[in-house]
């Protein structure tokens, strides 16, 4: 179980400060798929960071299973939205990184990476190097690396963002039934209403700038899900009730931004 | 300040679907090869005419055909061969050296602000001293020969390699810093697996300019402190009065910097940048 409790972070930069997440309290239950979903620049990325342990929050607390978070560890993994694979390995060493730095015996580690390559459908293209992957393959082999090390938590920053519709779509659907499979906890970060509704249990949908939480949507409906259901529908402007008023803030300050820093 | 140019981007490059069919890259369009073979031959024909016109004394400008026959001449005693070797030698040795020492330090440099505060001054104030002026200080401690030449090339050398592998840490994309945080990789590994191949692409171009600074000064040393390698080869002529031989020696340096320049350094690219997509062909 994850939890967040009344959480902050500021930035301070040429003297003036700035909230980026004020307050911010959730409660993320084991096996949950959860999405942070808000308008650009609301801070959900910067959560997810505090999270993963990689920024350090500068008030509140996070704790796993009890345990207070100060840094990454190896229950926790992290897809990025850009892969972040090393150019320089190939898909299997990529895979594989985790479990070098674990020091696991390169036979284990075989073992392990073959059997997640496969699981990702790309046991083929083991020994090539990421830039001869499309954009969808590499997302791949970074939710094979996020899942080789076995993580309880898995941390996702709209890894599917850069990626065409139907490859995302195809993403998606693939990423439900490793959920489903490994069991894992997931917290998800996007912008787009529709991939929100159709993966999460929950959504946690986060104002403008500074973000806080601004509701929490229960989504019930069985998987897998009907994007053009009625029920789907409902939800859909529902949340978008929700988020469009964000939105609306979240471009005025930009507007405004663009105005005083012009 | 330092030799650092800029490679293409090392991270952002566009989504290839397909294996990326590897053209061999050395090979020039047929036309442009024939024009550059075409002004190097009009180059020697030049040459051959102002000696035939007897535009320069003959006795200081040699023919071309002079110059092959005393390639023959050389190539026969050993001479070519062992001064060419003593000269190989050393440059591999001074660069060696100078990757041994630059490259650590330029990760260092670039990874510890603390390390750039502390030794970026001192560095600056000796990196525009000419290699050739450490020639005197060289014979004075190693005396003439092996160690006061490879010491010379290691110091004009050094600098290139350390500010690019410096520039290269510094541009690093900070997301593969993460993505090691993450994994909780040991500073060892992050070094190893991420670091080094991540700044390679500026630790190749630091090699290169490293290489050909030290090719370069190879002979001034060697004129001054050496009584081996090409460029004791070069200066000997002139007591002898044999300009062939000095051009003869020339062509040699000419020939093995550019061999090893233009086609050494390409082939590790091929196998390391090019394989890994972080520099287009």
């Amino acid at each position: 179980m994850l939890t967040v409790e009344n959480l902050n972070k500021k930035y301070v930069s040429h003297g003036s400060v700035t909230s980026a997440l004020v307050d911010i309290n959730l409660r993320i239950e084991e096996g949950e798929f959860v999405c942070l979903l808000g308008p650009s620049g609301c801070g959900k990325s910067t959560l997810l960071k505090i999270i993963a342990g990689l920024i350090p929050a500068t008030s509140g607390r996070i704790t796993i299973n009890g345990q207070p978070v100060s840094g990454p560890g190896p229950e926790r993994a992290v897809v990025f939205q850009d892969y972040a694979l090393f150019p320089w390995m190939t898909v299997r060493d990529n895979v594989e990184f985790g479990l070098e730095a674990r020091r696991l015996p390169v036979a284990e580690r075989r073992e392990v990476s073959s059997r997640l390559l496969k699981v990702v459908g790309l046991s083929d293209f083991a020994e090539r190097f990421p830039h001869q992957l499309s954009g969808g393959m590499k997302q791949r082999v970074s939710i094979a690396r996020a899942l080789a090390v076995d993580p309880s938590l898995l941390l996702m920053d709209e890894p599917f963002g850069a990626l065409d519709a139907q490859t995302r779509h195809l993403l998606q659907d693939e990423l439900l039934r490793i959920w489903r499979e490994y069991r894992k906890t997931v917290v998800f970060v996007t912008h787009s209403i529709e991939e929100a509704i159709y993966l999460s249990d929950r959504i946690v949908v986060m104002t403008a700038r500074p973000g806080r939480v601004k509701q929490i949507v229960v989504v019930s409906e069985a998987r897998p899900r009907d994007m053009a259901s009625a029920d789907m529908n409902q939800r859909q402007r529902e949340v978008r009730a929700v988020l469009n008023e964000e939105i609306a803030r979240a471009a005025a300050l930009e507007e405004a931004d663009l105005m005083a820093g012009a | 300040m330092a030799d650092v140019s800029y490679s293409k981007s090392v991270a952002a490059e566009p989504a290839v679907a397909e294996a990326a069919t590897r053209s061999p890259r050395r090979w020039m369009p047929s036309r442009e090869r024939w024009l550059g073979i075409a002004t190097i031959v009009a180059f020697i024909a030049i040459w051959e005419i102002v000696y035939r016109l007897g535009l320069m004394p003959k006795w200081a400008f040699p023919s071309p055909w002079k110059v092959v026959l005393a390639f023959q001449e050389l190539i026969a005693n050993g001479k070519l061969l062992t001064n060419t070797a003593a000269s190989v030698g050393r440059q591999i040795t001074g660069v060696l050296l100078a990757a041994l020492v630059g490259i650590p330090a330029g990760l260092a440099l670039g990874a510890s602000p603390t390390a750039r505060a502390a030794f970026l001054p001192l560095c600056r104030l000796l990196y525009p001293i000419p290699g050739i002026a450490w020639i005197p200080l060289a014979i004075l401690w190693f005396g003439v020969g092996f160690t006061s030449t490879v010491f010379v090339i290691f110091f004009s050398g050094i600098w290139s390699i350390m500010f690019n592998t410096m520039t290269g840490v510094q541009t690093l994309s900070g997301q593969y810093t993460d993505v090691a945080k993450v994994y909780l990789a040991s500073p060892s590994l992050y070094t190893r697996r991420i670091l080094i191949p991540g700044s390679l692409p500026y630790i190749i171009t630091g090699m290169r300019l490293t290489y050909g600074v030290g090719w370069r000064v190879i002979v001034g040393a060697e004129m001054i402190s050496s009584i081996t390698g090409l460029g004791f080869l070069i200066d000997d002529a002139r007591w002898q009065l044999r300009p062939d031989i000095m051009i003869c020696g020339m062509i040699t340096i000419a020939m093995i910097g550019w061999v090893s320049e233009n086609w050494f350094f390409d082939w590790v690219e091929e196998k390391t940048l090019v394989r890994w997509g972080m520099r287009t062909a």
